[in-house]
C-alpha cells in the first residue's frame, strides 16, 4: 500500500467500483462491435493487404522494385524498420521500467501500449527480412549448425547483434505482455456466455483460477519480467543504433548513437501511445481511467526525451564542426542545406520545437493539442531515421558516386501497408483483449472509502 | 589369347540342362506375354488380396514420384576426337588484327573450348603496341549477336548462296556500268581482287567498272590538303612520343580522329613526369573531347574559328599578330611552347575542311615537324574516303541515274550519307543493289542482295594499315552461320573462285598468296603467329609547298560540332550493348545521344542539373533546314555559342533488325514502339544535318531553340566536381612536381597522437591501427594495384574489358537513370569548380563555398580516376556483412562469396569508395533485360567468361582483381615449379590500357613493379584517412601547366610549415 497524497489527482475518476472496472474493459469484448470498428478494420485491413501485396512482388520481382540505387543500399526499408523498431519502445519502459519505479499511472496504458509495442516490432522485423536481397537464405544470419563446412556467422557485424536484440526484445515483450493477460483472460472467461469464447478464453487464461498462490506466483513474474525487460529497452535501440555508429560513413559515425536513439524512440514510441488511447479512450468509453492526468504524464515523458534528441541534434551539429573532418562536417552541412534540407528541416521542427510546448501546462492538458503533437512526433521521428539514413549515404566520401534517392511506388506501399497491418492487429486487439489491466487496475482503487470521504457525510465530522 | 576363365550362371548352365536351353533366351521364366495373359479365362476370377493391391498401389505411387523427381538431362558431349590446341578450362590466345573500317589494332583473342571471349591489344606485335579502345574490346559481343545474318538474302528472303551468286555473276555480266562503294579498303587481298574484277570487266581503257570508297565518318579534307602541299593525297604518320609539344584543333586524337589506337599508346609514353621530359599539351576545340580533357592547356573556340587559330600561331611564331578571340591566352602560351620545342612538336588538326588542313601542314612546315614528329613516308592507309565520288554517286543514284549493279560493302549509306533518304528512294531504281554486310540493315534491307560477311573473329583477312607493315586477321571460330568473307564473294563474282561453304579456304589460299607475291621468302605461318611483319617502304621525296587556301568556313551566331564518341563512334556498333551502356568518358551519359551546351548558357533557358527523377530539356536544332529535336545537356568546357551532336546514333530509323540493343526499351520490358508501331532508335541520326561541299564537314550553322519536354538521362555520375577534397584527386604541376618535396604536392594525412612524454604529436595515418593488421604483408602474395592519374586519358578501354571478363550484367537505360550500373569498374571524372586551384585542391579553406564548389568552371580542368575495388586490407565491408559473405583473403584480396551473400547491402553501404553493386533483379533471366542483356540471349550467353561465376539476383558483386587470372597464373607458375614473375598476371583493366596507367603486381615482391609505385613520390592512396588501407594506389596527377594558384598553395604552404 502506498501513501495517499490528498492533492494528488487520483488516478481513476469517478468511482468506479471493482465491478464497474471489469464491466468497463469487458463489455466492448462481449458486446456487439460497434460499426465503427467494422469499418476502420475494413480500411485497415485493405491497406495491409496491398502492403501484404507488394511485398509478394518485391518478393518475386527483387529489391530493385524500391527506389534504391548503387550509392544508396538503404532507405525507406531501413527508415521504416528503425521507426517501428522505436515505437515499439514505449510498451516495455512503461510496463517494465515504470513498474519498477512504481509508477501507478502506468496500469491504465500498459497493456495496450505492450499490445502496440508487439505490434510494432512485428511490422519493424519484417523491413529487415524484406529488404534482404535473398529472403530464403536469410535463415543464414542465425548461428545455427550447418552443414556447409565451417561456415558461421560473423559476430563483428552489427547485423548480427540486430538480430539477437530484436528477436531476443520481441520474446521478452510477448512474454511479459502474456503474463499480464492471464489474469483479465480469466475475468472473460468467467463472464463468457458463448461456449466458444468461454472455451477460447478458458485456453488462453491458462487455468487462471486467481487463487492467492496465482497472484503471489503471478507478482513475482512480473517483478522478474520487469528486471529482465528493463535492460532490453535500452539495449534494443542501442544495437540498432549500432548499425550506423560502427560504420565508416560520415554521419552514420557517431558515438552519441546508442542514447540519442533510445531517447528518440521513448520519445515517439510515447507519441504513438497518445495517438492510439487518445483515440481509443473515447471509442472504447475509457476516459475514466485514461484521462487528463495520464496525457499529462506521457507529454511531461515526450518533453523531457524530445529534449534529450534535440540536445543530441545539435550536439551532433556541434561536433561536425568541432571535429575538423572534412566529410563529417559537410555531411551537417549538406543535411542542413544540401538537397535534403526539407527532410532536415522537417525533422527539426517536428522533433525540437514542438516538444518544447509541453512546457506549456494548458498545451500538455488539451487532449486536442496532444493528439496533433503526438502526430506531429511521430512524422518527425520518420524524418530523423530518413535523414540519419538517406542525407548520410547518399553524399559521402567520393563526389562522383553521389546521387539522390527517390521512393518507388513500392516503398511507400509497403510503409504505408505495415501501418495498415499493425491496425489491423491492434484493432483485433481492442476487441478480443482486455485493453486495460483490469485486475492491476483494481487495486488503484479507491473504492468506498473515498466515496465516503468524499461524501457530505465525512466533511461534517471534520 | 583364350580366355583363361570362363563364368556360368548357374549349374544349369553347366550341364546344359533341357529346362536351361529351353530358356535361355528368355530373361524371366515363365514368360507370358500381355495378350496371353488377359485371354486368359479366368482372369476374371483371380484375385489380388487387398494387401497386395495396396503394396502394388504404394509401389507405383512411390516409383511414380521418384521418377518424376529425376533431374533434368543435362547433355555435356565430350570431344570425340580431341582437337589440338582446345583442352577443356585452358585458353588458347590467338594473335589477329582488327579492322572495322575505322579502328585499326593489333590484336590478341583469348579462346575457350574454342569460342573466343576476350580481346585484348597486342603488345609485342604491330604499331599499335598493345593500343585498344572500347569498341575493339567490345567487338567480342558482335561475333554473337543474335540479329546477325545467319544466310544470304534475295528480295529479302532466304537463298542460298548458289543461288545469289548465280544472279549476282548474271547481273554483273549483263550491266553496263558497275560501281563497288567500299568502305576505306587496306586489305592488299581485296584491293588486289577488285582490280582484278576491274581488269576483267573494264578491260582495255573501259569504264564500265568503278570502285569508290566512302566512309561514314571522312577525313578526305587531310588528304586533299596533303595533295596540294605534297603533291600526293596521302596521310603521313604522326608520333606524339617525340612531340614536346602537342597542339591540337579539334582533333580528338586519343579518342576517335585518325589513329588513336596508336597515337594514345605514343601519348602515354610522355605524360610520366618521372619520364626524361613530359609533353605539353595544347587543344582547342568546341565539345570537350576525351583528348581535351586530358589537354595541359584547352582553348575552348568555335568550329569556324580553327583556321583562325592556326593562323594566329602561324603568325606569331614569324613575329606577326592577327586577330584572336578568347583563346587568345592559350593561343599565346602555344606559341611559347612551340618556340621553344620548334620541330619536336606536333600540330594536328580535327577538321576535313581542306583550308584548315591546308594550315595545319603550313604550321607543321613552320616548325620544321615533317621528318621530325611526321613521317610523310610511313603513310596511314585508313581512312581513304573519296567524299567527291561518293557524293557524286550518291546524287546520281538519289536522282535515279545509278549504276547498273551497285555493290556496297562495308558501308550504310543510306544511313551515313547527308542525303541518305534520297539515296534510299534511289536505291529502287539500281537495277542490282547488293550489299556486303553482316546485318541487314538501313541499306541492305534495301538491296535486292544480302551477302553476310564473316564476323572479323571468323574471318580470314589481311591489312595494311600502315604503309611499313602487313598484317594478318585470323579467324578464332569456325564460322557460326552461313556467311561469307567479302574477299571470297569478289571472288567468286569475278569468276575466280567457287564458293568454298563454312569451311572456305578460299580467302585463306588467295590472303597466301598475296602474301607470297608480297615476301617470296616470308614464312605464312611465322607470319600468322605473330599477326603481322614489317614491310620496306621506298621513301619518296615529298617536299613542301605552298598552295592557295581556299573558303575557309564562315563564322556563325551559334555552331553545331558533329562529333563521335568514344563508344559508339560512327553508328555502327549501336546494337552493341556494352558500347551503349558504356558512360561516354567525360559525359557519363549512357544508352543516348543528346546536345552538348555549356551550362552558363543554359542557365535560366534549360535544366543545368539532372538525376534519376529530372531529366534535361529538350530542344530543337535546325542546321540547314532539317531540324531534330533531343535533350540538352550541361557540359562545361563546351565553347560558348557552340553545341555539340554526336553521330552514330538514331540507327535502325525504320525498325530495321540491326540488334536487339539498338532500339529504346520500355520501363518493364520490352521495346519501345512508336505510334506507327515502328522500333524507336536511340537518339536521332545527324548524318543527314552535314554540308556536302567538296569534302564533308562535320560543323554547320546551327539554329537552337527550346522545345517541350522533359527527357529522362541514363547518367553515371550526377555530381561533377570533387569539392575540394583532397584525399580523392591530387593533382599539382610539372614544375611543383620537378622542383619540390613530396609534401608540398603529395602531404600524407596526419593524425594527432599522444607521444611516450604525453605531448600531442602529429604522426602518419599508417601508425594509427584499430586492428591488427591482416597477416599479407612479407608473407605469400599480396596483390595490389597503382593507377597513373596522369597518364590515365579516361578513354574507357579498362571498363569495356572488366565488363567482358568478368560478365559484368548490362542492365539497360532505365536502370542506369535509376544510378544501378553494374560496372566493377568506373572512371570517375572530375571537373574543377571556380572554387578549387586545380581538381581537389582549395583555392582558400577558410573560404571555401560548397554551393560553388557543385559547380564546374566554364572552361574546367579535367581528372579522369579509374576507380574498383580498393582491396582494403581493414575492409569496411566485410565487418558488417552479417554471414561473413565478403571476407579478406590471405593475399590481400577482399572476396564476395555470392552464394552465402544474403543481401543485407550493408558492405555497399559501408564502402567509402562505393564500389560495391546489387543485384537488384536477375538480370540473366529476368524480362526487363531481354532486349539488353546478352546473358539472356542463347547467342549472346557465349561471350560469358566460364571462369566467373554470372551472378544470380539479390547478391553483392565487386571487382575481385581478376581473381580468375590470379588463380590461373599461379597454377602456371606451380606447375612450372618456380615463383610468378612481375608482370605476368594482369587483370583485364591493366591489360586493356593503352597508356599504361594501370599497374598490377604483388606487393610482397620487393622488385616489383607495383611496390616500387606504392612507394614512389607521386603514391598516394585514396581516403587514407579513412584507415581502411586499401591496396591501390593512385600516382598524383601532374599536368604541364603555370599555375600560380597552385604554386602558391603547394610551395608557399610548405615553405610555411
Amino acid at each position: 500500500m502506498q501513501k495517499e497524497a490528498a492533492i494528488r489527482e487520483p488516478l481513476v475518476l469517478g468511482h468506479k467500483t471493482y465491478h464497474d472496472v471489469t464491466q468497463d474493459v469487458c463489455r466492448p469484448i462481449e458486446d456487439k462491435a460497434p460499426k465503427m470498428w467494422y469499418i476502420l478494420f475494413g480500411i485497415a485491413l485493405v491497406i495491409g493487404l496491398y502492403g501484404v501485396g507488394s511485398i509478394m512482388y518485391l518478393l518475386g520481382t527483387g529489391v530493385g522494385v524500391w527506389g534504391l540505387n548503387k550509392t544508396i543500399g538503404w532507405a525507406w526499408d531501413i527508415t521504416n524498420f528503425v521507426w517501428w523498431v522505436g515505437i515499439g519502445h514505449a510498451g516495455t519502459l512503461i510496463s517494465a521500467v515504470l513498474l519498477l519505479f512504481r509508477q501507478k499511472w502506468r496500469m491504465a496504458i500498459n497493456r495496450s501500449a505492450e499490445a502496440m509495442t508487439i505490434f510494432a516490432v512485428f511490422m519493424a522485423g519484417t523491413f529487415p527480412l524484406i529488404h534482404m536481397g535473398r529472403l530464403w537464405v536469410g535463415y543464414w544470419v542465425m548461428p545455427i549448425p550447418n552443414q556447409f563446412g565451417s561456415l558461421w556467422v560473423n559476430f563483428n557485424s552489427p547485423l548480427l547483434w540486430d538480430v539477437f536484440a530484436i528477436s531476443t526484445y520481441l520474446s521478452v515483450s510477448l512474454v511479459f505482455w502474456y503474463i499480464g493477460l492471464i489474469p483479465d483472460f480469466a475475468t472473460i472467461r468467467d463472464r463468457a456466455k458463448k461456449p466458444l469464447a468461454k472455451k477460447m478464453y478458458s485456453i488462453l487464461s491458462f487455468g487462471w483460477s486467481g487463487r492467492a498462490k496465482h497472484w503471489n506466483r503471478f507478482e513475482l513474474v512480473s517483478l522478474v519480467l520487469a528486471g529482465l525487460a528493463t535492460p532490453l529497452v535500452f539495449s534494443v535501440h542501442s544495437i540498432v543504433s549500432f548499425d550506423f555508429a560502427t560504420s565508416v560513413v560520415p554521419g552514420w559515425h557517431t558515438t552519441i548513437f546508442p542514447p540519442y536513439f533510445v531517447a528518440g524512440a521513448v520519445f515517439s514510441g510515447f507519441a504513438m501511445v497518445q495517438t492510439l488511447l487518445l483515440i481509443m479512450r473515447k471509442a472504447m468509453g475509457l476516459e475514466a481511467y485514461i484521462h487528463t492526468k495520464h496525457v499529462e504524464y506521457m507529454n511531461i515523458v515526450i518533453m523531457v526525451t524530445g529534449s534529450i534528441v534535440g540536445t543530441a541534434y545539435i550536439t551532433e551539429l556541434f561536433i561536425s564542426w568541432y571535429s575538423g573532418v572534412e566529410y563529417e562536417s559537410y555531411a551537417f552541412i549538406n543535411r542542413a542545406t544540401g538537397p535534403y534540407w526539407w527532410a532536415y528541416w522537417s525533422m527539426m521542427t517536428c522533433n525540437v520545437i514542438s516538444p518544447q510546448l509541453m512546457w506549456i501546462r494548458r498545451l500538455r492538458r488539451s487532449l486536442l493539442f496532444t493528439f496533433f503533437i503526438s502526430i506531429v512526433v511521430n512524422i518527425g521521428m520518420w524524418f530523423e531515421r530518413y535523414v540519419i539514413i538517406v542525407t548520410s549515404i547518399h553524399r559521402d566520401y567520393i563526389p562522383a558516386a553521389w546521387s539522390m534517392h527517390f521512393p518507388s511506388h513500392i516503398d511507400i506501399a509497403v510503409y504505408i501497408g505495415t501501418i495498415g497491418l499493425f491496425f489491423v492487429f491492434f484493432l483485433l486487439f481492442a476487441r478480443f483483449f482486455p485493453v486495460l489491466a483490469l485486475n492491476e487496475i483494481k487495486t488503484i482503487l479507491k473504492g468506498s472509502g473515498q466515496s465516503y470521504k468524499e461524501s457530505p457525510d465525512y466533511h461534517k465530522h471534520h | 589369347m583364350e580366355m583363361s576363365k570362363k563364368y556360368w550362371k548357374g549349374i544349369d548352365e553347366l550341364k546344359q540342362t533341357p529346362e536351361f536351353i529351353k530358356h535361355k533366351e528368355q530373361e524371366f521364366p515363365n514368360q507370358q506375354t500381355v495378350e496371353d495373359f488377359l485371354a486368359d479365362e479366368n482372369l476374371a476370377e483371380s484375385s489380388t488380396a487387398r494387401r497386395d493391391f495396396l503394396k502394388f498401389l504404394g509401389f507405383s505411387v512411390a516409383a511414380a514420384t521418384l521418377a518424376a523427381c529425376e533431374a533434368p538431362v543435362t547433355k555435356v558431349v565430350p570431344y570425340a576426337v580431341k582437337p589440338e590446341n582446345v583442352t577443356p578450362g585452358m585458353p588458347t590466345w590467338y594473335a589477329s588484327t582488327y579492322y572495322d573500317g575505322a579502328s585499326y589494332a593489333s590484336i590478341i583473342v583469348k579462346t575457350r573450348e574454342g569460342r573466343p571471349i576476350f580481346v585484348k591489344g597486342n603488345k609485342d606485335f604491330g604499331f599499335t603496341k598493345g593500343g585498344t579502345n572500347p569498341q575493339i574490346i567490345a567487338s567480342v559481343l558482335g561475333l554473337y549477336d543474335s540479329a546477325r545474318l545467319a544466310h544470304p538474302l534475295e528480295k529479302g528472303a532466304k537463298a542460298s548462296w548458289s543461288t545469289v551468286d548465280a544472279g549476282i555473276s548474271d547481273a554483273i555480266a549483263r550491266a553496263k556500268k558497275v560501281t563497288l562503294l567500299s568502305n576505306t579498303v587496306i586489305s592488299p587481298s581485296i584491293k588486289r581482287a577488285i582490280s582484278e574484277m576491274a581488269t576483267k570487266l573494264n578491260g582495255e581503257g573501259g569504264s564500265k567498272f568503278e570502285h569508290i570508297q566512302y566512309d561514314a565518318v571522312s577525313y578526305a579534307g587531310m588528304r586533299e590538303a596533303n595533295l596540294l602541299n605534297f603533291g600526293a593525297r596521302i596521310i603521313p604518320s604522326y608520333d606524339f612520343s617525340k612531340a614536346q609539344t602537342i597542339v591540337s584543333v579539334g582533333a580528338d586524337f586519343l579518342s576517335t580522329w585518325l589513329l588513336p589506337t596508336e597515337f594514345a599508346v605514343q601519348y602515354g609514353t610522355r605524360r610520366n613526369p618521372e619520364g626524361d621530359w613530359m609533353s605539353k599539351h595544347f587543344q582547342f576545340e568546341s565539345v570537350l573531347t576525351v583528348t581535351g580533357s586530358n589537354a595541359d592547356v584547352r582553348g575552348m573556340i568555335k568550329p569556324s574559328e580553327e583556321a583562325a587559330v592556326l593562323n594566329y600561331i602561324i603568325n606569331a611564331l614569324q613575329g606577326k599578330s592577327a586577330t584572336a578571340g578568347a583563346w587568345k591566352a592559350a593561343a599565346d602560351k602555344a606559341v611559347a611552347a612551340l618556340k621553344k620545342s620548334k620541330k619536336e612538336s606536333v600540330v594536328v588538326a580535327g577538321s576535313n575542311h581542306t583550308g584548315v588542313q591546308q594550315l595545319a601542314n603550313q604550321l607543321n612546315n613552320l616548325l620544321g615537324a615533317y621528318g621530325s614528329t611526321i613521317d610523310l613516308n610511313n603513310t596511314i592507309n585508313l581512312h581513304q574516303s573519296e567524299d567527291a565520288k561518293a557524293l557524286k554517286l550518291a546524287a546520281n543514284v538519289a536522282a535515279g541515274k545509278g549504276p547498273d549493279v551497285l555493290i556496297m560493302m562495308g558501308v550504310n549509306p543510306v544511313y551515313s550519307l547527308p542525303n541518305g533518304a534520297a539515296f534510299a528512294n534511289g536505291l529502287k531504281s539500281v537495277g542490282t543493289s547488293i550489299a556486303i554486310s553482316a546485318f541487314e540493315d538501313e541499306t541492305a534491307s534495301l538491296c535486292t542482295y544480302v551477302c553476310p560477311e564473316h564476323h572479323q573473329l571468323e574471318n580470314w583477312t589481311d591489312h595494311q594499315a600502315k604503309a611499313n607493315e602487313y598484317a594478318i586477321g585470323q579467324p578464332t571460330i569456325r564460322p557460326l552461320h552461313n556467311t561469307s568473307s567479302a574477299l571470297e564473294s569478289l571472288l567468286v563474282w569475278n569468276g575466280t573462285a567457287a564458293r568454298g561453304g563454312q569451311d572456305s579456304a578460299v580467302a585463306y589460299d588467295y590472303i597466301k598468296a598475296t602474301f607470297a607475291a608480297m615476301n617470296p621468302t616470308g614464312d605464312f605461318n611465322y607470319l600468322t603467329h605473330n599477326s603481322c611483319t614489317a614491310v620496306a617502304i621506298t621513301p619518296a621525296a615529298l617536299t613542301y609547298t605552298a598552295a592557295p587556301i581556299k573558303d575557309l568556313p564562315k563564322t556563325a551566331d551559334t555552331e553545331v560540332v558533329f562529333y563521335q564518341k568514344p563508344a559508339i563512334g560512327n553508328g555502327q556498333f549501336a546494337n552493341n550493348p556494352w558500347l551503349q551502356e558504356m558512360p561516354d568518358p567525360v559525359t557519363k551519359v549512357t544508352w543516348d545521344n543528346y546536345i552538348t551546351m555549356n551550362p552558363v548558357e543554359m542557365e535560366g533557358t534549360y535544366a543545368t542539373t539532372y538525376d534519376q527523377e529530372h531529366g534535361l530539356n529538350l530542344a530543337t536544332v535546325s542546321v540547314n533546314g532539317k531540324s531534330i529535336t533531343l535533350p540538352v545537356y550541361p557540359l562545361p568546357g563546351q565553347a560558348p555559342k557552340t553545341i555539340g551532336i554526336a553521330l552514330g546514333y538514331g540507327r535502325g530509323a525504320n525498325g530495321e533488325n540491326i540488334g536487339k540493343a539498338a532500339f529504346q526499351t520500355k520501363e518493364y520490358g520490352g521495346h519501345a514502339k512508336t505510334e506507327d508501331g515502328k522500333l524507336t532508335p536511340i537518339g536521332a541520326n545527324v548524318y543527314g544535318m552535314l554540308s556536302s561541299a567538296a569534302t564533308i564537314l562535320y560543323s554547320a550553322a546551327a539554329k537552337v531553340s527550346p522545345a517541350e519536354g522533359i527527357y529522362p538521362i541514363a547518367a553515371t555520375q550526377i555530381h561533377h566536381t570533387v569539392m575540394g577534397r583532397d584525399s580523392i584527386v591530387r593533382e599539382t604541376t610539372l614544375s611543383i612536381f620537378k622542383n619540390s618535396e613530396k609534401d608540398a604536392f603529395n602531404e600524407g594525412h596526419k593524425l594527432q597522437k599522444l607521444d611516450k612524454h604525453g605531448d600531442h604529436v602529429e604522426a602518419p595515418v599508417s601508425e594509427f591501427d584499430l586492428w591488427a593488421a591482416h597477416p599479407v604483408e612479407k608473407i605469400g602474395h599480396r596483390w595490389g594495384i597503382s593507377i597513373d592519374l596522369s597518364s590515365c586519358i579516361g578513354c574507357g578501354s579498362c571498363l569495356i574489358a572488366c565488363q567482358s571478363e568478368n560478365n559484368v550484367p548490362v542492365v539497360g537505360k532505365d536502370e542506369v537513370r535509376r544510378g544501378r550500373e553494374m560496372h566493377w569498374l568506373r572512371i570517375d571524372r572530375y571537373f574543377a569548380s571556380d572554387e578549387e586551384a586545380a581538381v581537389g585542391t582549395k583555392k582558400d579553406k577558410e573560404t571555401f563555398n560548397y554551393d560553388n564548389a557543385e559547380k564546374a568552371t566554364l572552361n574546367p580542368s579535367v581528372v579522369h580516376m579509374p576507380l574498383m575495388c580498393h582491396h582494403c586490407n581493414h575492409a569496411p565491408c566485410e565487418t558488417v556483412c552479417p554471414v561473413a559473405a565478403t571476407t579478406h583473403s590471405n593475399e590481400g584480396l577482399n572476396q564476395m562469396a555470392y552464394n552465402r551473400c544474403i543481401g543485407t547491402r550493408y558492405c555497399a553501404n559501408n564502402c567509402p569508395y562505393k564500389v560495391r553493386r546489387f543485384n537488384w533483379f536477375n538480370y540473366p533471366s529476368y524480362k526487363k533485360f531481354t532486349e539488353v542483356n546478352p546473358a539472356q540471349d542463347d547467342l549472346g550467353r557465349m561471350v560469358l567468361n566460364p571462369d566467373v561465376t554470372v551472378r544470380t539476383r539479390g547478391v553483392m558483386e565487386k571487382c575481385s582483381l581478376c581473381v580468375q587470372r590470379i588463380q590461373a597464373t599461379k597454377l602456371l607458375a606451380k606447375k612450372e615449379a618456380r615463383t610468378i614473375a612481375d608482370g605476368e598476371f594482369a587483370t583485364a583493366c591493366s591489360d586493356a590500357c593503352p597508356t599504361n596507367a594501370i599497374v598490377v603486381g604483388d606487393w610482397n615482391d620487393l622488385k616489383s613493379m607495383i611496390r616500387e609505385k606504392s612507394e614512389a613520390v607521386r603514391a598516394y592512396q585514396a581516403l587514407e584517412e579513412v584507415g581502411v588501407k586499401p591496396n591501390v594506389w593512385y600516382q598524383v596527377k601532374v599536368r604541364n601547366e603555370d599555375n600560380s594558384l597552385l604554386d602558391h598553395i603547394h610551395v608557399a604552404d610548405q615553405a610555411h610549415h
